[in-house]
Protein backbone atom coordinates (compact mmCIF):
# COMPACT_ATOMS: atom_id res chain seq x y z
CA UNK A 1 0.00 0.00 0.00
CA UNK A 2 2.57 2.14 1.14
CA UNK A 3 4.95 1.48 -1.87
CA UNK A 4 2.31 2.74 -4.09
CA UNK A 5 1.38 6.08 -2.06
CA UNK A 6 4.85 6.51 -2.50
CA UNK A 7 4.30 5.88 -6.60
CA UNK A 8 1.56 8.32 -6.92
CA UNK A 9 3.95 11.34 -8.41
CA UNK A 10 5.13 8.65 -11.16
CA UNK A 11 2.10 7.22 -11.46
CA UNK A 12 0.46 10.89 -12.62
CA UNK A 13 3.11 11.06 -14.72
CA UNK A 14 2.57 7.42 -16.56
CA UNK A 15 -1.36 8.66 -16.82
CA UNK A 16 -2.24 6.25 -14.60
CA UNK A 17 -4.45 5.87 -11.53
CA UNK A 18 -4.54 3.05 -8.58
CA UNK A 19 -6.83 1.75 -6.58
CA UNK A 20 -6.86 -0.84 -3.94
CA UNK A 21 -9.79 -3.47 -3.73
CA UNK A 22 -10.78 -6.28 -0.88
CA UNK A 23 -13.07 -7.54 0.72
CA UNK A 24 -13.53 -5.59 3.48
CA UNK A 25 -16.52 -3.50 4.65
CA UNK A 26 -15.73 0.47 3.65
CA UNK A 27 -15.48 1.36 7.15
CA UNK A 28 -12.63 -1.20 7.49
CA UNK A 29 -11.03 0.49 4.46
CA UNK A 30 -11.41 3.92 5.37
CA UNK A 31 -10.08 3.54 9.21
CA UNK A 32 -6.81 1.41 7.17
CA UNK A 33 -6.42 4.24 4.60
CA UNK A 34 -6.89 6.80 7.31
CA UNK A 35 -4.15 4.79 9.25
CA UNK A 36 -1.47 4.72 6.33
CA UNK A 37 -2.35 7.84 5.24
CA UNK A 38 -3.61 6.49 2.03
CA UNK A 39 -4.87 9.49 -1.12
CA UNK A 40 -6.45 6.86 -3.67
CA UNK A 41 -9.29 5.29 -3.33
CA UNK A 42 -9.87 1.40 -1.90
CA UNK A 43 -12.64 -0.12 -3.20
CA UNK A 44 -14.54 -2.81 -0.48
CA UNK A 45 -15.79 -5.67 -2.33
CA UNK A 46 -17.63 -8.00 0.20
CA UNK A 47 -19.48 -10.18 -2.16
CA UNK A 48 -16.37 -11.18 -4.10
CA UNK A 49 -17.56 -11.12 -7.39
CA UNK A 50 -14.47 -8.93 -8.51
CA UNK A 51 -11.82 -11.50 -7.26
CA UNK A 52 -13.83 -14.22 -8.27
CA UNK A 53 -13.08 -12.38 -12.02
CA UNK A 54 -9.72 -11.75 -11.65
CA UNK A 55 -8.83 -14.85 -9.81
CA UNK A 56 -7.70 -13.90 -6.85
CA UNK A 57 -11.16 -15.22 -4.72
CA UNK A 58 -9.85 -18.88 -3.83
CA UNK A 59 -12.53 -21.65 -2.61
CA UNK A 60 -13.03 -21.62 1.28
CA UNK A 61 -10.89 -18.54 1.54
CA UNK A 62 -12.62 -15.41 3.36
CA UNK A 63 -10.09 -12.92 1.42
CA UNK A 64 -8.95 -12.36 -2.07
CA UNK A 65 -5.31 -13.27 -2.69
CA UNK A 66 -2.88 -10.27 -3.20
CA UNK A 67 -2.43 -9.78 -7.08
CA UNK A 68 -2.06 -6.98 -8.81
CA UNK A 69 -3.75 -6.00 -12.18
CA UNK A 70 -3.12 -3.14 -14.66
CA UNK A 71 -5.43 -2.51 -17.05
CA UNK A 72 -4.77 -0.08 -20.01
CA UNK A 73 -7.28 2.85 -20.74
CA UNK A 74 -8.85 0.84 -23.91
CA UNK A 75 -10.42 -1.59 -20.90
CA UNK A 76 -7.54 -4.38 -21.99
CA UNK A 77 -6.01 -6.31 -19.04
CA UNK A 78 -1.99 -6.21 -19.46
CA UNK A 79 -0.24 -7.10 -16.52
CA UNK A 80 -1.90 -9.68 -13.74
CA UNK A 81 0.60 -10.96 -11.34
CA UNK A 82 0.06 -12.77 -7.55
CA UNK A 83 2.09 -11.90 -4.73
CA UNK A 84 3.35 -8.66 -3.58
CA UNK A 85 3.35 -5.80 -5.78
CA UNK A 86 6.67 -5.54 -7.89
CA UNK A 87 6.74 -1.78 -7.70
CA UNK A 88 9.61 -1.29 -10.33
CA UNK A 89 8.18 -3.95 -12.85
CA UNK A 90 4.92 -2.22 -12.30
CA UNK A 91 6.43 1.16 -12.88
CA UNK A 92 8.74 -0.27 -16.27
CA UNK A 93 5.33 -1.55 -17.79
CA UNK A 94 3.21 2.06 -16.68
CA UNK A 95 5.73 4.41 -18.83
CA UNK A 96 5.32 1.27 -21.72
CA UNK A 97 1.82 2.03 -21.55
CA UNK A 98 1.87 5.68 -21.50
CA UNK A 99 4.62 5.45 -24.42
CA UNK A 100 2.22 3.71 -26.24
CA UNK A 101 -0.54 5.91 -25.39
CA UNK A 102 1.26 8.67 -26.68
CA UNK A 103 2.47 7.02 -30.10
CA UNK A 104 -1.38 6.20 -30.93
CA UNK B 1 -11.16 11.02 -18.72
CA UNK B 2 -9.69 7.24 -19.48
CA UNK B 3 -6.64 6.60 -17.52
CA UNK B 4 -4.14 3.23 -17.06
CA UNK B 5 -5.87 1.81 -14.01
CA UNK B 6 -3.78 0.12 -11.62
CA UNK B 7 -5.65 -2.22 -9.14
CA UNK B 8 -4.14 -4.13 -6.49
CA UNK B 9 -5.62 -6.92 -4.19
CA UNK B 10 -4.00 -7.30 -0.58
CA UNK B 11 -3.84 -8.09 2.58
CA UNK B 12 -1.19 -7.06 5.05
CA UNK B 13 2.35 -9.34 5.30
CA UNK B 14 4.79 -8.82 7.76
CA UNK B 15 8.64 -8.95 7.22
CA UNK B 16 11.66 -10.42 9.00
CA UNK B 17 15.66 -10.10 8.93
CA UNK B 18 17.47 -13.07 9.19
CA UNK B 19 21.19 -13.18 10.30
CA UNK B 20 23.49 -15.29 7.90
CA UNK B 21 27.43 -14.38 8.81
CA UNK B 22 28.71 -15.45 5.23
CA UNK B 23 32.48 -16.03 5.30
CA UNK B 24 33.68 -13.06 3.21
CA UNK B 25 30.23 -11.00 2.38
CA UNK B 26 32.40 -8.80 0.52
CA UNK B 27 34.34 -10.97 -2.48
CA UNK B 28 35.38 -9.81 -5.80
CA UNK B 29 33.53 -5.90 -4.04
CA UNK B 30 36.42 -5.06 -2.78
CA UNK B 31 38.27 -1.48 -3.54
CA UNK B 32 41.57 -0.81 -3.05
CA UNK B 33 40.66 1.68 -0.69
CA UNK B 34 38.28 -1.09 2.09
CA UNK B 35 35.57 0.48 0.20
CA UNK B 36 32.67 -1.55 -1.20
CA UNK B 37 30.86 -1.37 -4.69
CA UNK B 38 27.22 -2.82 -3.64
CA UNK B 39 25.10 -4.28 -6.33
CA UNK B 40 26.87 -2.11 -8.74
CA UNK B 41 25.27 1.34 -7.24
CA UNK B 42 26.47 2.01 -3.91
CA UNK B 43 29.96 2.58 -2.71
CA UNK B 44 30.71 2.33 0.85
CA UNK B 45 33.26 1.24 3.41
CA UNK B 46 31.42 -1.52 5.85
CA UNK B 47 31.05 -0.80 9.52
CA UNK B 48 34.29 -3.14 11.59
CA UNK B 49 33.79 -5.85 13.08
CA UNK B 50 32.06 -7.21 15.36
CA UNK B 51 29.41 -5.94 12.95
CA UNK B 52 28.25 -8.28 10.00
CA UNK B 53 26.48 -7.99 7.07
CA UNK B 54 22.79 -9.21 7.09
CA UNK B 55 21.35 -10.82 4.45
CA UNK B 56 17.53 -9.88 4.00
CA UNK B 57 14.41 -11.43 3.30
CA UNK B 58 12.27 -7.93 2.72
CA UNK B 59 13.03 -5.50 0.24
CA UNK B 60 12.70 -2.69 3.27
CA UNK B 61 16.60 -2.43 3.20
CA UNK B 62 18.96 -2.23 0.51
CA UNK B 63 22.17 -2.87 2.99
CA UNK B 64 22.06 -3.45 6.28
CA UNK B 65 24.70 -4.86 9.30
CA UNK B 66 24.50 -6.29 12.75
CA UNK B 67 26.07 -6.64 15.73
CA UNK B 68 26.06 -7.85 19.41
CA UNK B 69 25.87 -6.01 22.06
CA UNK B 70 30.01 -6.31 23.53
CA UNK B 71 32.10 -8.13 21.41
CA UNK B 72 30.20 -11.52 21.36
CA UNK B 73 28.72 -12.90 17.98
CA UNK B 74 26.37 -12.95 17.54
CA UNK B 75 24.63 -10.54 19.68
CA UNK B 76 21.14 -12.02 21.39
CA UNK B 77 18.02 -9.78 21.30
CA UNK B 78 17.41 -7.55 23.38
CA UNK B 79 21.15 -6.76 23.52
CA UNK B 80 21.86 -6.40 19.28
CA UNK B 81 22.13 -3.45 16.83
CA UNK B 82 21.39 -2.82 13.23
CA UNK B 83 23.29 -0.28 11.00
CA UNK B 84 21.43 -0.26 7.59
CA UNK B 85 20.86 1.92 4.68
CA UNK B 86 17.47 1.85 2.95
CA UNK B 87 16.46 2.89 -0.35
CA UNK B 88 11.96 2.62 0.27
CA UNK B 89 12.33 4.26 4.11
CA UNK B 90 8.76 3.74 5.48
CA UNK B 91 6.47 6.79 4.14
CA UNK B 92 5.88 8.13 0.97
CA UNK B 93 6.31 11.66 1.25
CA UNK B 94 9.29 13.59 -0.53
CA UNK B 95 9.84 16.23 2.18
CA UNK B 96 12.43 15.22 5.18
CA UNK B 97 10.05 16.44 8.36
CA UNK B 98 6.92 14.84 6.37
CA UNK B 99 8.41 11.96 5.81
CA UNK B 100 10.11 11.03 9.40
CA UNK B 101 6.48 11.43 10.97
CA UNK B 102 4.96 8.67 8.77
CA UNK B 103 8.38 6.75 9.04
CA UNK B 104 7.77 6.21 12.93
CA UNK B 105 4.18 5.53 12.22
CA UNK B 106 5.47 2.17 10.87
CA UNK B 107 9.23 1.53 11.98
CA UNK B 108 9.39 -1.10 14.40
CA UNK B 109 5.44 -1.62 14.40
CA UNK B 110 5.53 -5.09 14.08
CA UNK B 111 7.70 -5.05 17.60
CA UNK B 112 5.45 -2.99 19.30
CA UNK B 113 7.65 0.30 19.86
CA UNK B 114 6.32 2.80 21.20
CA UNK B 115 8.42 5.97 20.16
CA UNK B 116 9.07 8.96 22.22
CA UNK B 117 9.15 12.06 20.21
CA UNK B 118 11.71 12.24 17.99
CA UNK B 119 14.27 15.51 18.23
CA UNK B 120 14.76 16.62 14.58
CA UNK B 121 18.32 17.89 13.77
CA UNK B 122 18.70 19.42 10.35
CA UNK B 123 21.60 17.84 9.08
CA UNK B 124 23.51 16.82 5.13
CA UNK B 125 23.99 13.43 3.92
CA UNK B 126 24.72 12.16 -0.03
CA UNK B 127 25.82 16.09 -0.12
CA UNK B 128 22.51 17.40 0.41
CA UNK B 129 20.12 18.45 3.37
CA UNK B 130 19.37 15.44 5.43
CA UNK B 131 17.11 15.35 8.89
CA UNK B 132 18.32 13.34 11.85
CA UNK B 133 15.72 12.10 13.49
CA UNK B 134 16.62 10.81 17.57
CA UNK B 135 14.45 8.38 19.91
CA UNK B 136 13.81 6.01 22.18
CA UNK B 137 11.21 3.07 21.63
CA UNK B 138 9.42 1.17 24.48
CA UNK B 139 8.57 -2.54 23.78
CA UNK B 140 6.32 -2.51 27.47
CA UNK B 141 5.56 -6.06 26.78
CA UNK B 142 8.96 -7.61 27.47
CA UNK B 143 10.37 -4.24 28.86
CA UNK B 144 12.69 -3.81 25.94
CA UNK B 145 13.94 -0.53 24.67
CA UNK B 146 15.56 0.50 21.53
CA UNK B 147 17.48 3.41 21.11
CA UNK B 148 16.88 4.92 17.21
CA UNK B 149 18.63 7.76 14.93
CA UNK B 150 17.66 7.75 11.14
CA UNK B 151 19.11 9.51 9.00
CA UNK B 152 16.96 11.19 6.09
CA UNK B 153 18.03 12.67 2.50
CA UNK B 154 17.54 13.09 -0.50
CA UNK B 155 18.23 10.71 -3.76
CA UNK B 156 17.19 12.29 -6.98
CA UNK B 157 13.08 12.87 -6.49
CA UNK B 158 13.28 10.66 -3.62
CA UNK B 159 14.36 10.36 0.00
CA UNK B 160 16.07 7.69 1.41
CA UNK B 161 17.64 6.71 4.88
CA UNK B 162 20.18 5.43 7.34
CA UNK B 163 19.08 3.80 10.44
CA UNK B 164 20.63 2.79 13.47
CA UNK B 165 18.66 0.67 16.12
CA UNK B 166 19.97 -0.40 19.46
CA UNK B 167 18.06 -2.63 21.57
CA UNK B 168 18.34 -3.53 25.19
CA UNK B 169 16.70 -3.86 28.65
CA UNK B 170 14.89 -2.12 29.79
CA UNK B 171 17.02 -1.45 33.09
CA UNK B 172 20.01 -1.15 30.68
CA UNK B 173 22.12 1.66 29.94
CA UNK B 174 22.37 2.30 26.17
CA UNK B 175 25.79 2.30 24.62
CA UNK B 176 26.01 5.59 22.70
CA UNK B 177 29.48 5.25 21.43
CA UNK B 178 27.97 2.54 18.88
CA UNK B 179 26.34 5.53 16.68
CA UNK B 180 29.94 6.09 15.34
CA UNK B 181 29.30 3.15 13.23
CA UNK B 182 26.42 5.17 11.65
CA UNK B 183 27.96 8.38 11.01
CA UNK B 184 31.36 6.85 9.49
CA UNK B 185 28.94 4.57 7.14
CA UNK B 186 26.96 7.74 6.05
CA UNK B 187 29.85 9.86 5.30
CA UNK B 188 31.54 7.36 3.33
CA UNK B 189 28.46 6.30 1.55
CA UNK B 190 27.97 7.57 -2.46
CA UNK B 191 26.05 6.42 -5.32
CA UNK B 192 27.93 4.96 -8.42
CA UNK B 193 24.96 5.20 -10.46
CA UNK B 194 22.01 6.69 -10.97
CA UNK B 195 18.81 5.23 -9.27
CA UNK B 196 16.42 3.02 -10.27
CA UNK B 197 13.69 6.19 -10.39
CA UNK B 198 16.43 8.33 -11.84
CA UNK B 199 16.57 6.34 -15.08
CA UNK B 200 12.90 5.61 -15.19
CA UNK B 201 11.73 9.66 -15.49
CA UNK B 202 14.93 10.34 -17.58
CA UNK B 203 14.33 7.04 -20.25
CA UNK B 204 17.31 5.19 -19.35
CA UNK B 205 15.35 2.43 -17.71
Amino acid sequence: MEGHQRNLYLYDRFNARVAGVSRDEVSTLRHWSDQLGLSFPLLGNPTGYLGMDLGTQHKGVPMFSRRTVVIDKWGQIRYSEKGSPDYREILRLLKQLHEEEEKR
Amino acid sequence: MKYLLLIFISFLLGGCLAAEPPADPFAGMRMADGSVLWEDEYRFTPPPPPWQLLTLDEEDYSVAFFRGCRKEEPGNYPCESTLAYAEEPFGYSRDLEERQEEFFRRFLWAARVDFEKPSLKKTRALGGEALQADTVGHERVLGHKVLVRVIFAHRGERIVAFYFTQWRPADEEFDQSQLKALENFVGGFTFTAPSFYEKLVTRQD
